[in-house]
């Protein structure tokens, strides 16, 4: 035999179009397979198992802090894990981290791009991660100096080959899960800047990513361009499952307290609420009269709540057991584009393409 | 033909990553629903958005304002 025997040289004698359409035509049937397993499961809707629940009581929010201080469109905040610091990023490239129940600064450092997409709060408390349209994920040192320059000790650790959609912390100080417009996500050591692990599969850009309960075990979930929610093995790499019901962009993924479910925000102005151990989506959110993108979306601290900021200017509250609205809160004057509830629940922190932050209580 | 192969490549990929995804184990709706319904009234007492909780407690409900001695 003057070739070796390599499977694809053999695949190229045959017919490499034919070989291609089998294995489309082969992937189809899984698809409609997947679809049938999914629906052998669905037994009963959510919300009908939830008509013996208690309703809600009376749900009276409002703004309780406003931080003003950006330039520009507010694109991403975080809670720091003692509750009251909260750090900002805008589309003007200043990243802002305030006392939340004062309202002061405390740092603020100009990143060397615009459109500041990413931000998130170490663990600890002593540092902050940032990034946006320089491809990168930098973390910066908080020190307690007021007048020491935060830029000065930045260290690059992430690099993608297109915009940084959204970063967060593992459990500690020490890595960094990123989501990129290059439609990878990947987890990085903090101190060596090295790759650890990287997870494709997304077929367009990533959004948004959230980490499981650290009880849950070591899974993350994403959101993209693509339509789809992936949930990933963050050892392994693989994506272990993958939802597709959205019509449009996902632009936010949560987790459920318990880490058995996520919710998500898209541009076909739903959210929804995806079981992982039933494999498929068990609610929507929806209403005819709201017609704009959801930009971000959180739970209640006993997942009773749900939180979505709308590119409409108002945040929707919905019984996440009922599928049915709570109250809508009005007060920004653009696009809400980031929304997280504090760690101890007792308050939820709004971002605005208004150039402000909200604290409501 | 390298462009066709890393086609099948990526077709291959599919039909592995599809196989995994229908072959994990599920459960039924009506008891994933009752999971969930079970943590919310469990952790519902400690949700100060849901039981709410005197002013008092909430930091940012308090009427108080704070200075900051410069």
């Amino acid at each position: 035999m003057r070739f070796s025997m390599n499977p694809e040289m053999a695949t190229q004698e045959v017919q490499p179009s034919e070989t291609l359409s089998n294995l489309k035509a082969e992937s189809d049937s899984l698809k409609t397979k997947l679809e049938d397993e999914r629906a052998k499961l669905h037994d009963v809707e959510l919300h009908q198992v939830a008509e013996k629940v208690d309703g809600l009581g009376q749900f009276i929010m409002k703004t309780r802090r406003t931080l003003k201080g950006h330039g520009n469109k507010v694109l991403c905040m975080d809670w720091c894990k003692d509750k009251r610091r909260i750090v900002s990023s805008s589309q003007d490239g200043k990243v802002i981290v305030w006392d939340a129940f004062t309202t002061n600064k405390e740092h603020a450092v100009t990143m060397p791009c615009t459109w500041v997409m990413a931000c998130a709060y170490a663990p600890s408390g002593c540092a902050v991660a940032c990034g946006g349209l320089d491809n990168k994920c930098s973390v910066y040192p908080l020190s307690l100096d007021k007048n020491e320059n935060l830029a000065a000790k930045k260290k690059s650790v992430a690099m993608h080959t297109n915009y940084l959609s959204a970063c967060s912390f593992t459990n500690s100080d020490m890595q960094i899960l990123t989501s990129s417009g290059d439609g990878t996500c990947a987890l990085w050591d903090v101190e060596s800047g090295q790759l650890l692990q990287s997870f494709h599969g997304h077929a367009a850009d990533v959004l948004c990513l959230d980490l499981a309960p650290s009880e849950t075990g070591n899974t993350f979930v994403s959101g993209g361009c693509d339509k789809k929610a992936n949930v990933w093995d963050m050892r392994s790499g693989q994506c272990i499952q993958s939802f597709e019901t959205h019509e449009s962009d996902i632009n936010s993924v949560r987790y459920y307290p318990s880490g058995d479910a996520f919710a998500s925000g898209s541009d076909d102005a739903t959210c929804r609420l995806y079981d992982l151990r039933a494999d498929r989506e068990v609610a929507i959110y929806s209403k005819e009269s709201i017609i704009f993108g959801a930009s971000s979306v959180d739970f209640s601290l006993s997942g009773r709540l749900l939180f979505g900021g709308y590119n409409d200017y108002t945040i929707n509250v919905w019984d996440v057991l009922k599928g049915t609205r709570v109250s809508i809160l009005f007060g920004h004057e653009n696009r809400v584009s980031t929304l997280r509830v504090s760690p101890d629940g007792t308050a939820f922190c709004s971002g605005s393409w208004d150039h402000t932050l909200r604290i409501w209580a | 033909m390298s462009n066709n192969m890393a086609k099948i490549a990526d077709a291959r990929k599919t039909v592995e990553q599809l196989k995994l995804e229908v072959n994990i184990e599920r459960m039924m709706v009506s008891k994933a629903a009752a999971d969930l319904m079970a943590f919310c009234e469990a952790h519902a007492k400690e949700d100060p958005l849901v039981t709410p909780v005197p002013s008092s407690e909430n930091p940012f409900r308090e009427k108080k304002f704070f200075c900051a001695i410069l």
